[in-house]
């Protein structure tokens, strides 16, 4: 059962989001936050170009300090990704990775953008050939045959628990994985074959994939390969509930200048509607959009 | 020009795709796949553009089977560029509008 119903819920812990969070919180929104510090491009990089702040500054610590900003308004955060949204009745539905709904009449996207591909030897030779990106997308291909799934965070380990349901055997190559508990429990108690500590060092295959290679020697007889890495994006996300994409990259999601998408409640802010990549533009963004979805869910709630 | 992109499926892809008196492109999808998705105005653009010389067409695998098996297809959204009948070239994935027009030129 959905639990209660928040007026602004955000995908993202970056700057971006963060911003949209103390801007909405303030406003009496009833926010929720989603998602992980670790995969905000702030996390790990020290900033110095960010106006009215001279000295140099960790990303990390600014992510922390923003969080407790935001709770201070009291918005809620949950360190968990989102691995499917819908929009239905003009609200919007959030299942998370260890199997809760939540449901919001707004959503803000600032999850920043994230690398997919693994760049090994043969990947990209063999891209639609049994590479895959997309476990929801093409799992039906791979009916009774053997794949595996690379990948360290919920992407790859709820693509392993649904590709159970497609191929004969399915294996989960990571390095370590940073999952929930309670996902991690689905993970151990299911037929995913998991192996840890090792990553793909070759795909292998002439004319479709037929074995991949592992760093610690290991050779996986396989007809498919999904690289799930990091946590569901944009294209998962976004393009499921029908978000415009920019036509010259089909890769970051449109706006106008109240960070408003095509779809009336869902907002964008931060890298993920484009460059430059810069914490300004984020945090910017960020803030129009928070003040957008407040008001829109409070008009929402009234009418 | 502005015809829009065609529906077609296994029955239809003989006729519509293979005998066209045109080179064609078609958009292998399903309405669950995101990037599918992403991609849909992309190839409605192009359309708009280059409608008059190319069918643009996109065929849902879910209700379709046979054609993506045939063309051995595994990952969506796959683009095939057909002429006379046969593949000229694709690409898979959910690509810029520049990659997806270079397709496009070269059937021109």
């Amino acid at each position: 059962m959905p639990k209660d119903l928040y007026d602004v819920a955000i995908i993202g812990c970056g700057p971006g989001g963060l911003q949209a969070a103390i801007h909405s919180a303030s406003k009496k929104a009833k926010v929720i936050v989603f998602g992980k510090p670790r995969n905000s491009s702030l996390y790990k990089a020290h900033i110095a170009n960010f106006c009215c702040s001279e000295k140099l500054i960790s990303g990390k610590e600014m992510l922390e300090a923003g969080r407790k900003q935001a709770e201070s308004f009291d918005a809620v955060f949950l360190e968990e990704d989102i691995i499917e949204t819908k929009n239905e009745n003009k609200l919007f539905s959030l299942f998370t990775e260890s199997g809760e709904t939540f449901t919001s009449r707004t959503l803000i996207l600032s999850m920043g953008v994230a690398r997919k591909k693994l760049r090994v030897k043969g990947e990209k030779r063999l891209v639609g050939r049994g590479v895959s990106y997309c476990v929801d997308c093409d799992a039906n291909f791979y009916r009774g045959l053997d794949v595996a799934v690379v990948g360290n965070e919920s992407a790859a380990t709820t693509g392993a628990i649904t590709l159970l349901s497609y191929a004969k055997t399915v294996y989960l190559i990571c390095r370590k994985l940073m999952i929930t508990d309670t996902l991690y429990e689905q993970l151990r108690n299911s037929q995913v074959k998991v192996i840890q500590g090792t990553w793909v060092k070759e795909i292998i295959g002439t004319n479709d994939v037929e074995r991949v290679l592992l760093k610690n020697g290991e050779t996986l007889k396989v007809n498919g390969i999904f690289v799930e890495l990091g946590a569901k994006g944009a294209l998962e996300l976004a393009a499921n509930l029908g978000a415009i994409f920019d036509a010259e990259t089909v890769s970051f999601i449109e706006t106008n200048r109240k960070q408003e998408t095509n779809i009336p409640g869902l907002y964008a802010a931060g890298d993920i509607t484009g460059q430059p990549w810069q914490i300004a533009k984020a945090v910017g963004e960020g803030c129009v959009a928070g003040i957008e979805a407040a008001e829109y869910a409070k008009k929402l709630a009234d009418s | 020009m502005g015809q829009g992109v065609l529906d077609v499926d296994d029955n239809s892809f003989e006729s519509e795709i293979l005998k066209a008196d045109k080179p064609a492109l078609v958009d292998f999808w399903a309405p669950w796949c995101g990037p599918c998705k992403a991609i849909a105005p992309v190839m409605k653009e192009l359309e708009e553009a280059y409608g008059d010389s190319i069918v643009f067409a996109r065929c849902n695998v879910d209700n379709s089977p046979n054609t993506p098996t045939q063309y051995s297809i595994r990952a969506i959204p796959t683009l095939i560029l057909f002429q006379d009948g046969k593949v000229v070239d694709q690409i898979v994935g959910a690509v810029p509008k520049s990659h997806l027009e270079g397709l496009v030129k070269k059937a021109l």
